[in-house]
């Protein structure tokens, strides 16, 4: 019976030696192969934002807000939350897992480390996955407002030099044009010398409430220009400030692909620990009784 | 040209696409004020009727340029014609600027391009 015993022992520690080997194989595979894995997969969640004209004429306030709406309702960013998601509920059995081994003794120590590395490896693998996803996120939106400022410059949507120029000028003819208008009134229509016409009035009726209209949308909150640092500025000035953002972001995406790296190599390292000790046990338990030890049969030998 | 190769081109130019006969108001100030100076240069017209032209073109010149200093569409839309107009407000809003300064439009356009009476009278021939 306790050869038995010893026996099942055995074989579940073997089992037990050859899963754990099994899952240092998988583990340094499936993270030296992480990159290829990803960059060869077809049929992944997309984004595939378009520039037309109506992004190109919203507020550059509202720019933001649009597209951050048109990615939340992409597949991108359907895949992107579910990934969240998984890493958060990942976490959350990591650290009762971690716990658990810290409680536990003996075979349900070494059993509960396998789970716990086992989710290790699939913690490293989502978050892999949702790097590789906001990577992706992120040089889309590099893309996007490249083509959002060719196509600003196409349109004047922000202002050139000489648009600022130009709109100067004007201001400063409407300026002039309205201290002069009265004594210019006085002295063309007081001597009948010319009557202004029916349309000539009409058109500036309409136009006065026209000029009113623009004033109240000019000053409605809504239609704040964009502001960077509290500073107003232009509409291609912001997106490019956008852009900034947005290399800032992957350059943190790319040290966060370090920092897994590491933890790959860690969890590495474990899993060839936990392999080492549960094949170490035939090997060193009771160096003074090993059965092949040839000293404990000299007994047998000098009795006659 | 005959009527029906008159009649042909017309139908031609309605039926391309894009045609777009319609100026702005900018073009409409440029076209009549264009029509005033031609009236104001005109060699062989006799002054009375220059007068009358001259005033007919005034009560049509007030309103354009009204409607162009009004015009929103022309906001900083930096094409040659737009910043060319408003570059000069003197030369472009002739009815205006001249009434501002109290001056006849005739003597206020010839000053604007530099013919005053000093400069003619200082004027004479030579070699450069």
């Amino acid at each position: 019976m306790i050869l038995a015993l010893e026996c099942s022992s055995t074989i579940s520690r073997g089992r037990l030696a050859r899963t754990a080997g099994a899952l240092l194989a998988l583990l340094l595979a499936s993270t030296a192969l992480a990159g290829a894995a990803s960059a060869s997969e077809t049929g992944q969640p997309a984004w595939e934002p378009r520039v037309v004209e109506r992004l190109v004429k919203l507020p550059g306030t509202h720019l933001k807000r649009a597209i951050d709406n048109d990615f939340a309702g992409s597949q991108l960013g359907g895949a992107l939350v579910d990934t969240e998601g998984q890493i958060g509920g990942k976490l959350k059995s990591m650290a009762e897992l971690q716990k658990a081994v810290e409680r536990a003794e003996g075979e349900v120590r070494t059993e509960l480390r396998h789970q716990f590395l086992a989710e290790k490896k699939d913690y490293i693998k989502l978050v892999g996955a949702r790097l590789d996803l906001k990577r992706r996120q992120l040089k889309t939106s590099q893309r996007l407002y490249d083509a959002l400022l060719k196509r600003m410059d196409q349109t004047g949507a922000g202002a050139t030099p000489e648009q600022i120029s130009v709109a100067a000028k004007q201001e400063e003819a409407r300026r002039r044009f309205e201290k002069s208008l009265a004594e210019v009134d006085t002295r063309l229509f007081a001597a009948d010398a010319a009557r202004e016409t029916k349309y000539g009035r009409e058109h500036a009726k309409n136009m006065a409430a026209v000029e009113q209209l623009v004033q109240a949308i000019r000053q409605h909150p809504m239609s704040a220009g964009p502001e960077l640092d509290g500073q107003p500025v232009s509409k291609q000035d912001y997106v490019r400030s956008l852009q900034a953002q947005t290399d800032a972001d992957l350059a943190l995406v790319d040290q966060e692909e370090l920092i897994l790296g590491h933890m790959a190599k860690l969890v590495a390292l474990d899993a060839m620990a936990l392999s080492e000790e549960i094949d170490a046990p035939e090997s060193v338990a009771d160096p003074d009784n090993r059965p092949g030890d040839v000293t404990r049969a000299v007994g047998l030998f000098i009795t006659r | 040209m005959n009527n029906k190769t008159f009649a042909i081109l017309a139908l031609a130019l309605a039926l391309v696409p894009g045609f777009d006969a319609a100026a702005g108001s900018l073009e409409n100030l440029e076209r009549e004020r264009a029509i005033l100076v031609e009236t104001m240069l005109a060699p062989d017209m006799p002054a009375q009727q220059r007068a009358e032209k001259i005033a007919q073109s005034r009560t049509r010149l007030v309103d354009l340029e009204r409607m162009v200093l009004r015009d929103g569409s022309l906001a900083g839309k930096a094409t040659p014609v737009v910043r060319s107009a408003f570059e000069n407000y003197d030369l472009t809003f002739l009815v205006h600027a001249a009434t501002e300064k109290n001056l006849a439009m005739a003597d206020h356009w010839l000053e604007q391009i530099g013919l005053t009476t000093n400069a003619l009278m200082s004027a004479r021939v030579g070699r450069r």
